[in-house]
């Protein structure tokens, strides 16, 4: 890579120059060996005994430095790949860990959830705790179960386009299908909701994320169920529903799977406390203050106000 | 042969001292190996050629690994990242085949 000028000295022929793409490929060895080799030519004679050892020493040190450099690469190439892949699987093995914790602290809050209740029935007598266990129920702060309605939605199977290779058409579920079909079960007369697992009450969120649907703000995947405790006639009222329809259309149009099925004895879990940020637990005169919010002075309806889950 | 010598006893060298290469250091080094590979197989075919020379030999090969890594280095501060090294690799990638293709040509007259 040293300079090109007196390239060529030996071709005195050769009048112009070619460029450089042209010359890299047709000549590829560096010009200043022609040039020194010319140089020796012309001189005629051999370099003196001193320069050509010192010269040769100093291209035998960097024949060492080039292994060097070789065998440094080469462990160093090495060294790399298992650095990244265990960057990777410690990122995964972070991501079980904090799953099991997860898990581990949600069982023990499930624990002392019903530990509470159990000492708080224990302190508060019959008639006040049944009331309270109501009003959990309804607000989504208690397990409740009960015969009811399953609404399963699921994304169409993948279908690639057969020239592109290209996903064709809204063949998934989105947010707002999942909030139609929560706010026409509550309007059908459902006392206790549930997508996928997590109740919904009167604060829940249904939202989404770029490709993923956000149940106050944890993640559902597919195929998502939708379950609701309520009355016999709620499968009847929302059949005839907008959600339904839309979605039965929907369903037939794009191959994504909807279906509605009535279901005994479901179970649906409590929802988390809600976080309150505005609102101030009151001390009302009863011995029944408790952190949870209160629904109002019409305590004792328990079905949670239609208008509340989806949004 | 004493080139060669000396070209294994690097190896050892490295395989041995086994050095740690500084994290600034570690994006030049791919480049670096292929600057040398290229000064390896000229001096290899100007050996082949008669026209070797020592002080051609170090000269190329330092200022081949140097411009090598000064390209990087300004790719990198210019933002074009792996753009002038591919620039880089390209160049050298096609002499090491201009010059592997003449040695090959010596070695076995095909």
């Amino acid at each position: 890579m040293t300079g090109t000028p007196g390239e060529g000295r030996g071709r005195a022929d050769r009048v112009y120059a070619p460029d450089f793409l042209t010359e890299l490929f047709r000549n590829p060895l560096d010009p200043g060996y022609a040039d020194a080799a010319a140089r020796r030519r012309e001189r005629a004679e051999p370099p003196s005994g001193w320069r050509h050892w010192s010269a040769r020493s100093v291209a035998l040190v960097v024949a060492v430095a080039l292994g060097f450099l070789f065998a440094v690469a080469y462990r160093q190439t090495l060294e790399a790949e298992p650095g990244r892949s265990q960057a990777r699987s410690g990122l995964v093995e972070q991501i079980r860990q904090r799953e099991t914790d997860t898990d581990r602290l949600s069982v023990r809050a499930d624990e002392l959830r019903a530990e509470v209740a159990r000492q708080r029935a224990a302190a508060l007598g019959g008639s006040e705790a049944a009331r309270l266990r109501n009003l959990e129920a309804g607000t989504g702060l208690g397990r409740v179960r009960g015969d009811g309605v399953v609404v399963r939605l699921a994304d169409a199977p993948q279908k690639p386009d057969a020239v592109t290779g290209a996903d064709v058409g809204p063949s998934r579920v989105i947010y707002s299908d999942l909030q139609g079909v929560a706010n026409d079960l509550w309007a059908a007369g459902a006392e206790a909701i549930a997508i996928n697992g997590q109740r919904l009450t009167a604060t829940s969120t249904i939202r989404s994320a770029g490709q993923a649907i956000l149940v106050d703000f944890r993640p559902v995947t597919g195929p998502y169920e939708v379950s609701a405790i309520g009355p016999g006639s709620m499968r009847d009222r929302y059949e005839d529903s907008r959600s339904a329809l839309t979605m039965r259309k929907v369903a037939e149009d794009t191959g994504l799977s909807f279906g509605v099925r009535e279901a005994e004895d479901l179970t649906l879990p409590a929802a988390p406390e809600p976080r309150l940020r505005y609102a101030q637990p009151s001390v009302s005169p009863s011995p029944s203050a408790d952190r949870s919010v209160s629904p109002g002075p019409t305590g004792s309806r328990t079905s949670p106000s239609p208008s509340g889950g989806g949004r | 042969m004493i080139a060669v010598l000396a070209l294994l006893a690097g190896v050892v060298l490295g395989v041995w001292l086994d050095p740690t290469v500084p994290a600034a250091l570690q994006p030049y080094l791919p480049i670096a190996v292929v600057a040398a590979l290229d000064a390896v197989f000229g001096g290899v075919r100007a050996k082949l050629d008669r026209i070797f020379d020592d002080k051609q030999f170090v000269v190329s090969f330092i200022s081949n690994v140097l411009v090598a890594a000064l390209i990087v280095y300004l790719g990198d501060q210019l933002g074009v990242g792996g753009q002038l090294s591919t620039g880089v690799v390209v160049v050298l990638g096609v002499r090491i085949f201009g010059n592997v293709a003449a040695i090959r040509r010596h070695l076995f007259r095909a």
